[in-house]
C-alpha cells in the first residue's frame, strides 16, 4: 500500500514536471532540454534553505520559484536568441552547465555527496510524515497548476503562444511581441518546475545531482511529446503510464534490472514512432487528425 | 608539456567527431543526436569481438567499424527516410533522433552492463617520452590515424565525384535531384561514412580511456559544439572550433579543476551563440536567426 502511494506520488512529480514544460514546449514551441536543471534548482533551493536557515516549506515554494524563475529569464535572454535546432542543443548546454553546478559547487551543494536531513512538512502544526497526506498535498498543487496551465491556454496570452508555435513571423506582424511572449513562457514554466523540485526534496529528504541529469530532461519531454504538444490531460496519462510501465513490466516477470532499461527502450520507441508519423502525441495516432508540430 | 600533449589529443578526437557529424549534418539538416550511440557501439564491438569471440584484433576492429557504419546506414533507412517521404517539420527530427539514442543506448546497457569497460589491447606500456612529457602508443596511433582520416576524406568530397555530389546535396538537394543525383543515396552514403569515422573515434578514444555506454554522448557534444562554434559548413572553421573547446577545456582543467571542463565548454558555445551565432566563418544559416 506505501508503495502504491509512493508510486502515485511519483505520478503527481511527473505530471507537474510534464505539464510545466508544455507551457514552453507545447503551446510555445520552446522544446527545452533544461527542465530537469529547473526541477534539479527547485530542489536545491529548498534543501539549502531548509537545512541551513531552517525555512519552511510555505517560504520555500515562492523563493524556489523565483529563483528558478530569475535564473531560467537569464537563460531565456540568451537561450531565445536561437530558434529551432539550435535552440534545443543550447538548452542541452544550459542543462550541463546546471548540472555540472550541482556536482561540483562543492561549498554550496556537496557536490555528488547530496544534502541530507531535509525537515519534512509541516501544516498547521501537523507534520505531513505520512504517505497519504503527501499524496493529497501532491494533489493540490497537481490541481493548482492544472487549473493556471488550463486558463493560461484559454487567455488571450494562451493565443499569442500558440500563433507563435505555428508562425513566429506572422504573430510578428500582427503586433504580437514574440520575443516577450517567448521569454515570459520560458520563465513561467521554469518557474513551476520548481515546485516539483520543493516537493520532491521535501518528500525523499535527501537529494543529489544524479536526479536532475540530462537523461531525466529527455524523459521529461519524452512525456509531454507521448502525451502531445498542449495537451494537458495528455501529459498526464503519459506521466502515469510511464511511471507505473516498469511495474507493468516487474508484474509480467521482468527482473528489476531489465525493466529499467526496457522501460527507456520502449519510451524511445514511442517517441520515434510518434516522430515518424509526424503526429502530435500517441492519442493522435490513433485517430485521422493530423495537427503538426512547430 | 603534457598539457599542451593533452591538449592535441583532445583536439584530435573532437575534430573527427565533429567532422563525421557535420558530413551527416550537412547533407541533412539536423542534429542526429543517435550519432552518440555509433562513437558507442564502434568500442562496444571490438570489445565484443575480441573478447568473445577472440578474433584478432585489427580484424575485429575492421568488422565492428563495418557493423557500426551499418547501423547509422539503418537509422537512415527505417527513421529518417520515412521521415522524409511524410514530410514531417524539421524538428521531429532532432527529436526522433533522441529517441533512437535512448533506445539504442539501453540496448548496449542491456546488452553489456553499465559498468565501465576496457578495450584490453596487447600490453600495457610505459609510453614513450617526448621532451619532457609521456606518450603512449594509442595516442599516437590516434593522432595518426586522425589527422590520416581527416585529409583523406576531405580529398574524397573535393576530388572524387562521390564526394562532389555530398557536397552538392548539402548547398541545394532539391536541385540535385533535378540534375538527377539521387539525394536518398547521396545521404545514405555520407550516413555510412559519418558512422565509419565516427566508431573510429569512439574506438580509438575507449582504447585511451575506458568506456561506459553514455560515453559517447559527452564526446558527440563537444564535437557539435565544435562545428557550431566554427560555424555550419566550414572546415577550416571546424578545425579553429576543435582547437579552441581543446584549449579551453585543458586550460580550465589546469588553472581551475577537472570538473569544470564540460561547463567551460558550454560557455564558450553560449558566449559565441550570443556575440558571433554564425561561428568563426560567419556564414548565414537561416536557423541561427530568425
Amino acid at each position: 500500500m506505501e508503495y502504491i502511494l509512493h508510486l502515485f506520488i511519483l505520478i503527481c512529480f511527473y505530471t507537474l514536471l510534464s505539464q510545466s514544460l508544455n507551457l514552453s514546449a507545447g503551446f510555445t514551441g520552446l522544446i527545452s532540454l533544461a527542465h530537469a536543471g529547473f526541477y534539479g534548482i527547485g530542489a536545491y533551493t529548498t534543501a539549502i534553505l531548509s537545512t541551513q536557515f531552517g525555512f519552511s516549506f510555505w517560504l520555500n515554494i515562492p523563493l524556489a520559484m523565483f529563483i528558478s524563475g530569475a535564473i531560467a529569464f537569464i537563460v531565456s535572454l540568451i537561450a531565445l536568441r536561437t530558434v529551432e535546432d539550435y535552440f534545443i542543443i543550447c538548452t542541452l548546454g544550459i542543462q550541463v552547465i546546471l548540472f555540472s553546478i550541482m556536482n561540483n559547487w562543492m561549498d554550496l551543494t556537496r557536490g555528488p555527496l547530496g544534502i541530507p536531513g531535509i525537515p519534512s512538512i509541516s501544516l498547521l502544526g501537523f507534520s505531513l510524515d505520512s504517505k497519504i497526506s503527501f499524496l493529497l498535498l501532491s494533489l493540490f498543487f497537481v490541481a493548482i497548476i492544472w487549473f493556471v496551465l488550463r486558463n493560461i491556454s484559454k487567455s488571450g496570452f494562451g493565443k499569442t503562444l500558440t500563433a507563435i508555435s505555428e508562425d513566429e513571423i506572422y504573430s510578428q506582424s500582427i503586433g504580437k511581441n514574440v520575443y516577450l511572449s517567448k521569454t515570459v513562457s520560458f520563465t513561467l514554466s521554469a518557474m513551476f518546475a520548481a515546485i516539483p523540485g520543493t516537493l520532491y526534496a521535501h518528500y525523499i529528504s535527501y537529494i543529489d545531482p544524479t536526479s536532475f541529469t540530462v537523461a531525466e530532461s529527455i524523459f521529461v519531454l519524452s512525456i509531454v511529446i507521448i502525451g502531445g504538444l498542449g495537451n494537458l490531460t495528455g501529459s498526464f496519462l503519459a506521466a502515469a503510464f510511464l511511471v507505473l510501465l516498469p511495474e507493468a513490466l516487474r508484474f509480467v516477470g521482468m527482473p528489476d534490472s531489465i525493466a529499467a532499461n526496457m522501460r527507456q527502450i520502449i519510451y524511445g520507441l514511442i517517441l520515434v514512432v510518434v516522430m515518424m508519423t509526424g503526429k502530435n502525441g500517441v492519442k493522435e495516432l490513433f485517430t485521422s487528425k493530423a495537427k503538426r508540430i512547430a | 608539456m603534457q598539457l599542451l600533449l593533452n591538449e592535441i589529443l583532445s583536439f584530435f578526437s573532437f575534430l573527427l567527431i565533429g567532422f563525421s557529424f557535420s558530413l551527416i549534418y550537412h547533407s541533412t539538416r539536423f542534429f542526429h543526436i543517435a550519432h552518440a550511440i555509433i562513437i558507442t557501439s564502434g568500442a562496444y564491438f571490438v570489445f565484443f569481438f575480441t573478447n568473445k569471440f577472440s578474433i584478432p584484433f585489427p580484424v575485429s576492429v575492421t568488422l565492428s567499424i563495418l557493423a557500426t557504419a551499418i547501423i547509422g546506414v539503418a537509422c537512415e533507412i527505417l527513421v529518417y527516410r520515412q521521415m522524409r517521404k511524410r514530410n514531417v517539420p524539421a524538428l521531429a527530427y532532432l527529436i526522433a533522433s533522441i529517441g533512437l539514442y535512448v533506445v539504442l543506448q539501453n540496448c548496449i546497457s542491456l546488452f553489456f552492463g553499465d559498468d565501465t569497460k576496457i578495450i584490453n589491447t596487447a600490453e600495457v606500456t610505459v609510453g614513450h617520452q617526448v621532451f619532457d612529457a609521456y606518450i603512449t602508443t594509442i595516442q599516437i596511433i590516434t593522432i595518426v590515424v586522425s589527422i590520416a582520416l581527416f585529409v583523406a576524406v576531405n580529398l574524397f568530397l573535393h576530388y572524387t565525384a562521390t564526394g562532389k555530389s555530398i557536397r552538392a546535396v548539402a548547398s541545394n538537394p532539391e536541385l540535385c535531384n533535378i540534375y538527377g543525383i539521387s539525394s536518398n543515396k547521396i545521404i545514405l552514403i555520407a550516413f555510412g561514412i559519418g558512422s565509419a569515422l565516427a566508431a573510429t573515434a569512439g574506438i580509438l578514444s575507449a582504447m585511451d580511456t575506458n568506456m561506459t555506454p553514455t560515453f559517447g554522448f559527452n564526446l558527440l557534444l563537444y564535437g557539435v559544439v565544435a562545428m557550431i562554434i566554427g560555424g555550419v559548413g566550414s572546415t577550416r572553421g571546424l578545425v579553429a572550433g576543435a582547437l579552441l573547446i581543446a584549449s579551453a577545456q585543458h586550460l580550465a582543467a589546469y588553472y581551475i579543476d577537472t570538473k569544470w571542463m564540460d561547463a567551460v565548454t558550454y560557455i564558450i558555445l553560449i558566449l559565441f551563440l550570443i556575440w558571433k551565432p554564425l561561428g568563426f566563418s560567419g556564414k548565414r544559416l537561416k536557423k541561427v536567426e530568425v
